[in-house]
């Protein structure tokens, strides 16, 4: 599994053959893109399930003014 | 046929089951994911010519093929919206444009990175290919500003059809654009038996997985903000009111 790696180094993989910054920041871009894309979602559902907890238990209350 | 057609125009339907989908969904997009990064970082050799920046290809490839499945989705979706008004495929519409807005920006940079060292040059207006894509890009956010820019929320699925449908042909335009006019951009290279050549199965194949994993991505983001945009819209009906009830966001 390890024959086909193609360094003999940390050092030499993190240099990508003189094109480190080329190869990395495009990787690091990649990862921020998938980070805020699958993030972004999960965040706005658990927003709008408080918004949404909210607005039930309001107009429960109502409701039970309105019995009263 | 009908029946089918039925169910998947309910949200609920498609909100139970894209419940029990996702975990699978994500779970097989992390899979491929990290097969595909670790093969093209680890194991992807050097090109006699353009040395360890093919590893930038395997993601710019990936990224940029699946970039062109969005207009056809959201044409696909908006001629469902026109004909029959069904509420889902506009909901999917919606979700879909601005995914791909960031795809089309993440091809646009990965390429330019590479391009920098490779072609010795971030950008070339003339290249019919690299402005197809940044027309894309330019597209795609006015589909999603066109949407936030109409209140009436019939009139905005209507207008983001109409451009959705229209936007499929630059679509054509930019598949065939390193065909028809030879710029800068280099055609597909086409896949090869033979390992050592250019274009070998040590490059097309964590590619391949990689294109894999990017339609899983998008299935994931967009059963995600699907599911957020139909609680938004479907917050006054009873199933949902009953889900925050019970709490539990699950399925």
């Amino acid at each position: 599994m390890f024959d086909g790696i193609q360094f003999a180094s940390i050092g030499e993989f993190l240099s990508m053959g003189g094109y480190a910054f080329n190869v990395w920041s495009v990787y690091l871009l990649f990862f921020l893109f998938l980070l805020v894309n699958l993030l972004g979602p999960l965040r706005r559902r658990k927003k709008l399930m408080k918004e949404l907890q909210r607005r039930t238990v309001l107009t429960e209350r109502q409701r039970a003014a309105a019995n009263e | 046929m009908w029946q089918w057609f039925h169910k998947w125009g309910s949200p609920k339907w498609f909100y139970e089951l894209s419940g029990r989908w996702l975990p699978w969904l994500t779970g097989a997009m992390i899979l491929f994911l990290t097969v595909g990064v670790v093969w093209a970082l680890l194991y992807v050799p050097p090109d006699y010519q353009q040395s360890y920046t093919t590893r930038i290809l395997v993601v710019h490839v990936a990224v940029a093929g699946t970039s062109l499945a969005f207009f056809p989705i959201m044409a696909v979706a908006g001629t469902i919206t026109l004909v029959w008004k069904m509420k889902m495929a506009d909901m999917v519409a919606k979700t879909v444009a601005p995914l791909g807005a960031w795809f089309s920006a993440l091809t646009l940079a990965s390429g330019s990175i590479w391009g920098s060292v490779m072609w010795g040059t971030w950008w070339e207006w003339s290249d019919s290919r690299l402005t197809s894509m940044l027309f894309q890009f330019f597209l795609l956010v006015s589909v999603v500003s066109l949407r936030s820019a109409l209140n009436d929320s019939e009139t905005a699925a209507k207008a983001c059809a109409v451009l959705s449908i229209v936007g499929c042909v630059n679509v054509v335009i930019i598949k065939y654009s390193v065909e028809w006019w030879n710029t800068l951009h280099q055609p597909a290279s086409g896949l090869s038996m033979d390992s050592g050549s250019v274009n070998g199965p040590e490059f097309w194949v964590p590619t391949l997985i990689m294109v894999v994993a990017m339609y899983l991505f998008m299935a994931v983001h967009v059963m995600m903000a699907t599911r957020n945009e139909i609680l938004r819209r479907e917050s006054r009906s009873q199933w949902v009111l009953d889900l925050v009830a019970t709490g539990r966001p699950a399925s």
